[in-house]
C-alpha cells in the first residue's frame, strides 16, 4: 500500500506516496525526474546510484524510499549554483574525466563528500573515497587528477 | 530489478520493534542497513511479508564503555565503527576489519548487528569480535539472553536467533593488560572484495615479557562458519612468544580448518594461506602487546 513521505532532495522539500518496495534510486529518477542519478548493477556494487543522505554518499538502490523519509537527499542535480557548475563537476569536464558519463555523478558525489570532510587529500586518500564507484571506462587516473586539481 | 511486495513499519523504539517482531515472527525480517537483505530479496532469494526496519531506533544506535564493558548497538554503521575512538582503543582489530569491509558507500549504511545477523563465513566483524570473546544480546518481547558469539554462529546464514528476536548490543569486555589482538583479510582486490581467506589473533600475556595465557584465534572462509583453531591456541598457552612460535601455530591451524574448493581459491591454497595470515595476526597481536608497554 502506497504511503506518504516527506524529503528534501536538493534543498526543495516534496510529499509523495510512495510503495514499500519502491528503491531510493526509482523514487528520484522516476517520480522526480533526475535521472542523474544512474542505475547499473542494483547491487550496490557499481556504485552509480550513489546520492548524499543526510550529509554520507549511499547506493541509493539498497536504500527504500520509504527510509528517506524525512531526510535529507543531495544527488548530482543539486551541485550546480547560480554560479554555475561546481567545481568537482567543471574540473571532471575539463581533465577528461568524464568519458561515457555513467559513473560521472557517483564519482563526482563520492569526491564531494571526501573534500567537504578533507579538504586536502593526499592520492591514496582520494582512490579509498571512489573506491565504491567503479569506471569502466579505465578512466581511474583522470578522475583522481580532477579531484586532485579541485582540493584546497 | 524489483523487490517482491512486503509491508515496511519504522519503529521508533525497541519495544515496539520487539512487539511487531513477536506479532509477525517468520513473516517478518528486521532491516537494518539493507546491503545484505535487500540484494537477497531483489535476488528473490527472500521474500518476507513485513521489512521492520531499525534504522529509527535510536538506542541501537550509541557505542559506550561502562566499567569494563564496551557496548555497541547493533545499528552502529561500519562506518562508525572505523571513525570511533572508542573501538578503536580498546578493539583495534575491529577497527581493521571494519575498515575492510566493502566501499566507503556499503560501509554508510552496513551495520554491525547485520554483520553479525546474516552470518556470512567470509564476513569481516566475526573473526575480531570473537578473537575479543564478544557478547551478543538476543531480545524479544518476553525477555533477553546474552549469547558468546561463538555459540551464535550455527552455519551459513543460520543463528542462534529465533524468529522472533532481535539482535540489538555486542559487548566485549576492555582486553586486560599485556594483551592484543591482530585482523587480515585476504582477497584479489582492496574495495568490494569477499574474502578468500580472513584470520583475527588475539594473545594476552600473563606479565610484561611473560608467557602467553590466553589465545583465540579465529578463521573465516575455512569451513561452514567462522572456525576456532583450537589446536593452535593450545598449543600457544604457557610459551613464550616468538616469531618461530607464531609459524608453528600456524602450521596447527592449518589443521584446524576445513576450507573448500572454489572460484576463490583451491582448498589447498586457502589452507596455506591460514598458516600464514594466522602467523602474522599473531604478530601483530605481540605487535598491540609490545607497544603498549
Ligand atoms: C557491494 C557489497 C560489498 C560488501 N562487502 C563486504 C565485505 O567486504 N565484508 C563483509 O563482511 N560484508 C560485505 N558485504 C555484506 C554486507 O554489507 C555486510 O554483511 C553488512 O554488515 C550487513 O549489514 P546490514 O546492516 O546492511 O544488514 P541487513 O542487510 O539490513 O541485514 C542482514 C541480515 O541480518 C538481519 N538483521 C539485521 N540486523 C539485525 C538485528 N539487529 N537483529 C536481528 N537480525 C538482524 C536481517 O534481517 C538480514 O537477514 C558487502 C555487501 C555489498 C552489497
Amino acid at each position: 500500500m502506497k504511503k506518504l513521505i516527506s524529503l528534501t532532495v536538493n534543498g526543495k522539500s516534496y510529499q509523495i506516496a510512495t510503495e514499500p518496495n519502491q528503491t531510493l534510486a526509482d523514487l528520484l529518477r522516476y517520480e522526480l525526474g533526475l535521472f542523474g542519478t544512474k542505475k547499473g548493477c542494483e547491487m550496490g556494487d557499481c556504485g552509480s546510484c550513489t546520492v548524499i543522505m543526510d550529509g554520507k554518499p549511499v547506493n541509493s538502490c539498497l536504500v527504500l524510499a520509504m527510509q528517506a523519509n524525512r531526510r535529507s537527499i543531495t544527488t548530482i542535480e543539486g551541485l550546480e549554483s547560480e554560479k554555475g557548475l561546481h567545481p568537482l563537476q567543471q574540473a571532471f569536464a575539463e581533465k577528461g574525466a568524464i568519458q561515457c558519463g555513467f559513473c560521472s555523478s557517483g564519482m563526482i558525489l563520492s569526491a564531494k563528500h571526501l573534500l567537504d570532510k578533507n579538504p586536502k587529500p593526499n592520492e591514496a586518500e582520494i582512490r579509498s573515497a571512489i573506491s565504491g564507484n567503479l569506471c569502466r571506462c579505465t578512466g581511474y587516473q583522470k578522475i583522481v587528477e580532477a579531484v586532485k586539481g579541485v582540493r584546497g | 530489478m524489483l523487490l517482491p511486495k512486503f509491508d515496511f513499519h519504522e519503529p521508533l523504539t525497541l519495544p515496539e520493534a520487539c512487539q511487531m517482531m513477536s506479532e509477525f515472527g517468520r513473516k517478518a525480517r528486521p532491516l537494518a542497513g539493507g546491503t545484505d537483505l535487500m540484494i537477497n530479496m531483489k535476488k528473490k532469494i527472500v521474500s518476507p511479508e513485513h521489512l521492520i526496519s531499525l534504522s529509527r531506533i535510536d538506542e541501537l544506535k550509541a557505542a559506550q564503555c561502562s566499567g569494563n564493558m564496551l557496548k555497541i548497538g547493533s545499528c552502529v554503521t561500519v562506518a562508525e565503527l572505523t571513525e570511533s575512538e572508542l573501538v578503536r582503543k580498546n578493539c583495534s582489530a575491529l577497527c581493521t576489519g571494519a575498515k575492510a569491509l566493502g566501499s566507503p558507500l556499503i560501509r554508510n549504511l552496513a551495520t554491525i548487528g547485520g554483520n553479525i545477523a546474516s552470518a556470512r563465513p567470509a564476513a569481516d566483524l566475526p573473526p575480531s569480535l570473537m578473537a575479543y570473546n564478544a557478547k551478543v544480546v538476543l531480545k524479544k518481547s518476553s525477555g533477553e539472553r546474552l549469547v558468546l558469539l561463538d555459540d551464535f554462529f550455527k552455519g551459513p546464514g543460520l543463528t542462534e536467533l529465533q524468529a522472533d528476536e532481535l539482535l540489538t548490543e555486542i559487548q566485549i569486555e576492555t582486553p586486560p593488560p599485556y594483551s592484543g589482538c591482530g585482523y587480515i583479510n585476504m582477497g584479489i582486490r582492496k574495495a568490494q572484495d569477499c574474502n578468500i581467506v580472513n584470520v583475527a589473533s588475539f594473545i594476552s600475556l600473563d606479565a610484561p615479557d611473560g608467557l602467553i595465557k590466553t589465545a583465540r584465534i579465529i578463521m573465516g572462509c575455512v569451513g561452514p562458519k567462522h572456525l576456532r583453531a583450537c589446536s593452535a591456541e593450545t598449543f600457544l598457552i604457557g610459551k613464550k612468544a616468538s616469531e618461530e612460535l607464531f609459524a608453528q601455530a600456524g602450521e596447527a591451524a592449518m589443521k584446524d580448518c576445513s576450507p573448500i574448493d572454489d572460484f576463490r581459491g583451491s582448498a589447498e591454497y586457502k589452507r596455506a594461506m591460514v598458516g600464514v595470515l594466522t602467523k602474522r595476526t599473531l604478530a601483530m597481536a605481540y605487535e598491540e602487546v609490545r607497544s603498549e608497554n
